[in-house]
């Protein structure tokens, strides 16, 4: 149980790639909070079925993008468990569009929520975790930030400034022992990448991919565990990319 | 609250803020200079006294270190001005006046650390808790 006692916060953690994260931080012993915006159904049910399984996770609604959220949520969890160990920006949006349509509500949804989300969220653990001497954040960025693709224009800012954030953020948090990381995600078989799965074929979609199969949330939360881990102490302002290799660009032979 | 117990726990506020040695810790003892505290400690410290304390500190009020914002006529060339050790006094009347003489008497902005000492700390809560 490497995380027995930590108390980790995950935002966008009922569906995809967060539902994974919080599963595994709940698995390793970590009692975990875990943010959704409109997925009751689904969070209810993951905050059950962890219950179920002997661990600890509480689900909270709240739309990251709104500025009042964080602060209610994290003083909300450290009020309950007393401390805030971990916390991973995972809530995320795409409003894919060539940018010629792309309206500027399509903008600041997408940068709002990825991250100005992320800002927020940083904001509100960060005298937590400098108090404590002790944190992990975790932010989940793209390779689409830096392997761009058309019609994200919106997305690969959003992915783009977290990458930046996170670094500059760890200048800053690291003396007191706060790390502040980065997962830059490939292509995961998530709800929010099935329509382009759909259109480009899940076949074609391996042959750019060097291990040959597409990611799974669980690959992520792996590297997320890894980050937490006392491992990981030494690791600060770094994006790590899990992709398979995607954005190794290789031609398959 | 005695000043001996005021001491005894800001001391062990930066104990625990600067990982910094028992022994370290006098009322003399520059916090930059001798304790290796850095910018973002300052903030550390603050919110630790505020809740070892239970007292607000308004942001600015117990170190005013960006009290001259590049003001040309708060600080020249380096050195702070008649008006800028002026408005330093009035913004820091919890400040030993001996402290502030010394500092004015060779008033080099990077000489401004020198005036956040543990003794600063204690002055200020000693007046802070009298003022509850």
């Amino acid at each position: 149980m490497m995380l027995k006692d930590q108390v980790a916060l995950v935002t966008g953690g009922s569906r995809g790639i967060g539902k994974g994260i919080v599963e595994t931080l709940a698995k390793n012993g970590a009692k975990v909070a875990f943010v959704y915006r409109g997925s009751e159904a689904a969070a209810k049910t993951l905050e059950a079925e962890i219950t179920a399984a002997g661990g600890i996770a509480k689900a909270y609604q709240g739309d990251v993008a709104k500025p009042d959220t964080a602060k209610a949520i994290v003083e909300s969890v450290v009020a309950e468990w007393g401390r805030l160990d971990i916390l991973v920006n995972n809530a995320g949006v795409i409003r894919d569009k060539l940018f010629l349509r792309l309206d500027s509500d399509d903008w600041t949804t997408v940068l709002d929520t990825n991250i100005n989300g992320t800002f927020h969220f940083c904001k509100a653990v960060a005298m937590q975790m400098l108090g404590q001497k002790y944190g992990r954040i975790i932010n989940v960025s793209s390779i689409a930030a830096t392997h761009v693709n058309v019609g994200q224009t919106n997305y690969a800012a959003s992915k783009g400034a977290i990458n930046s954030f996170t670094r500059a953020l760890a200048a800053e948090l690291s003396r007191k022992n706060v790390n502040v990381n980065g997962v830059a995600p490939g292509f995961i078989e998530t709800e929010m990448t099935e329509a382009v799965r759909n259109m480009a074929g899940a076949d074609n979609l391996k042959k750019m991919i060097p291990a040959r199969r597409l990611g799974k949330p669980d690959d992520i939360a792996g590297v997320v565990l890894f980050l937490c881990s006392p491992a990981a102490a030494y690791v600060t302002g770094q994006v790590i990319t899990v992709d398979g290799g995607l954005s190794l660009g290789a031609v398959s032979g | 609250m005695s000043q001996d117990e005021i001491f005894n726990k800001v001391k062990a506020t930066l104990v625990d803020a600067l990982n910094a040695d028992d022994d370290a810790v006098t009322m003399t003892s520059r916090l930059q200079a001798d304790l290796g505290a850095e910018s973002i400690d300052f903030l550390d410290i603050v919110f630790r006294l505020e809740r070892d304390f239970g007292i607000k500190i308004p942001r600015g009020e117990l170190f005013p270190e960006s009290i001259f914002q590049g003001d040309p006529s708060l600080v020249d060339d380096g050195k702070v001005t008649a008006k800028g050790l002026a408005e330093l006094r009035a913004a820091m009347p919890f400040a030993d006046p001996a402290e502030l003489d010394k500092f004015a008497a060779d008033p080099k902005l990077d000489n401004m650390g020198d005036l956040f000492t543990v003794n600063l700390i204690v002055r200020y809560i000693e007046r802070k808790i009298a003022a509850k």
